[in-house]
C-alpha cells in the first residue's frame, strides 16, 4: 500500500516536471523572435545535449576515456545505430581488458 | 495532412528513436534496482516513472529517499534538473505555432530528452533539406517521443523486479549509449565551428561545475553558460 507521503511526493515531481515541459512553449507563445533570440535558440539544444554528457569527458577512468574517444570518432562519421553499437561494444570491450 | 502520412510520419518518428531504446532500457533498469534498494515497490516505480517520465530526477529523488520521503527537497530537485525542458520547449515553440494548444499540450507532457533530440534535429533537416514542407512534423515528434514511454515506465519495473537478483548493470557497456546518442544528434545540428562556440563553452562550463559541485547543477550552469555567450557573440554580429 502506498503512503500519502509518497504519493503526493510523485504529484509534486509529475506537476514540477510538467510545469518545465510546457512553460518554454507558454512563454514564448507567437512572439517573432528577434535575429539574436533566434541566434540564441539555435544554439540552444545542442548547450543542452553538450552539458548533459559532460561527466564523460572528465571521467577519471581511462576505459570511458577512450571508448568515449572512439565514440567521438564513430559519431563524426557514422549515422545512429552503427554509432550507437560501436560506442558500447567499445566500452564493454575496454571495461573487460582495463579490469 | 492526410492519415497516410501520419501513419508514414509515426513510424518514421517510432524507427528513428529505435536506437534509443538502447541507452533508455539499461538506463531504466539500472533506475528500478536503485529503487527497489531503498524500498520502493514496483507498483510505486510505475507510478513515478509514468507520472513524472524524465529519468535524471527520478534519480535524484531515489538518490534522496526516505521515510517519509524530503518532499520539498525532491520537488526543488526535480525543478532543478527539469529546467533544461524549458530551454528544449522554447527551442520547439517556433515550429509549433500552427498547432493548437490542445494538441501540443498533452504532446509536452512526452517530451524528454531523447525524443525530443531526435524530434529537433528531424526539425531542422527537413527545414534545410524540404522547404516546401513544415518543418516541424507531428506525428514524427509523438512517433519518436511516444515509443520511449512505455519503454521508460516498463524496464523500470522490470528493474525493480528483478533488480535485487541482477548483479551491477552498470559493469556492461551501455554508458556509453547516451554520450553515442547526442552526439550523432548534435552532428546533425552542425552549422560549422564558429556556430558551435557556445558549445565548447557548455562543455567546459558543465566539466568543471560537475567535478566542483556534487549534484545535478551542471546541467542547467553548463547550459546557461553556452547560451549567455551565444547571446553576447550575437550582438558582436
Amino acid at each position: 500500500m502506498i503512503s500519502v507521503s509518497t504519493l503526493l511526493t510523485f504529484i509534486g515531481m509529475a506537476a514540477t516536471t510538467y510545469c518545465s515541459r510546457i512553460l518554454g512553449y507558454l512563454l514564448l507563445g507567437n512572439r517573432n523572435l528577434s535575429p539574436r533570440a533566434k541566434a540564441v535558440m539555435d544554439v540552444a539544444p545542442g548547450c543542452v545535449l553538450i552539458s548533459v554528457i559532460a561527466p564523460y569527458f572528465v571521467s577519471s577512468r581511462p576505459e570511458e576515456m577512450a571508448a568515449l574517444i572512439i565514440t567521438l570518432l564513430a559519431a563524426s562519421r557514422l549515422s545512429m545505430l552503427p554509432t550507437v553499437v560501436i560506442a558500447v561494444t567499445s566500452l564493454g570491450l575496454l571495461k573487460s581488458v582495463f579490469n | 495532412m492526410n492519415t497516410e502520412s501520419v501513419r508514414s510520419e509515426t513510424l518514421r518518428g517510432i524507427k528513428d528513436s529505435f536506437p534509443l531504446m538502447f541507452a533508455v532500457a539499461p538506463y531504466a533498469l539500472v533506475l528500478g534496482a536503485q529503487a527497489a534498494q531503498v524500498n520502493l515497490s514496483s507498483a510505486e516505480v510505475a507510478l513515478m516513472t509514468g507520472l513524472n517520465f524524465a529519468g535524471g530526477s527520478e534519480f535524484a529523488a531515489v538518490q534522496l529517499w526516505s521515510v517519509p520521503p524530503p518532499i520539498w527537497t525532491i520537488v526543488l530537485v526535480t525543478f532543478l534538473i527539469n529546467s533544461r525542458h524549458i530551454i528544449m520547449g522554447a527551442a520547439l515553440a517556433p515550429h509549433l505555432q500552427h498547432l493548437p494548444k490542445r494538441k501540443v499540450l498533452p504532446a509536452l507532457f512526452f517530451m524528454a530528452d531523447e525524443g525530443w533530440a531526435v524530434s529537433y534535429a528531424d526539425t531542422l533537416r527537413r527545414s534545410l533539406n524540404a522547404p516546401h514542407l513544415r518543418a516541424f512534423s507531428f506525428p514524427y515528434y509523438l512517433g519518436a517521443c511516444i515509443s520511449i514511454y512505455p519503454i521508460w515506465v516498463g524496464f523500470s519495473v522490470l528493474g525493480a523486479l528483478v533488480g535485487p537478483h541482477l548483479g551491477n548493470v552498470e559493469t556492461y557497456g551501455f554508458a556509453m549509449a547516451f554520450p553515442a546518442v547526442f552526439l550523432v544528434l548534435m552532428r546533425s545540428m552542425w552549422k560549422g565551428i564558429r556556430a558551435a562556440r557556445p558549445w565548447l563553452v557548455s562543455l567546459v562550463v558543465a566539466s568543471i561545475v560537475h567535478l566542483a559541485i556534487p549534484g545535478a547543477w551542471f546541467v542547467i550552469c553548463g547550459a546557461l553558460a553556452g547560451l549567455f555567450c551565444a547571446y553576447l557573440w550575437a550582438l558582436e554580429e
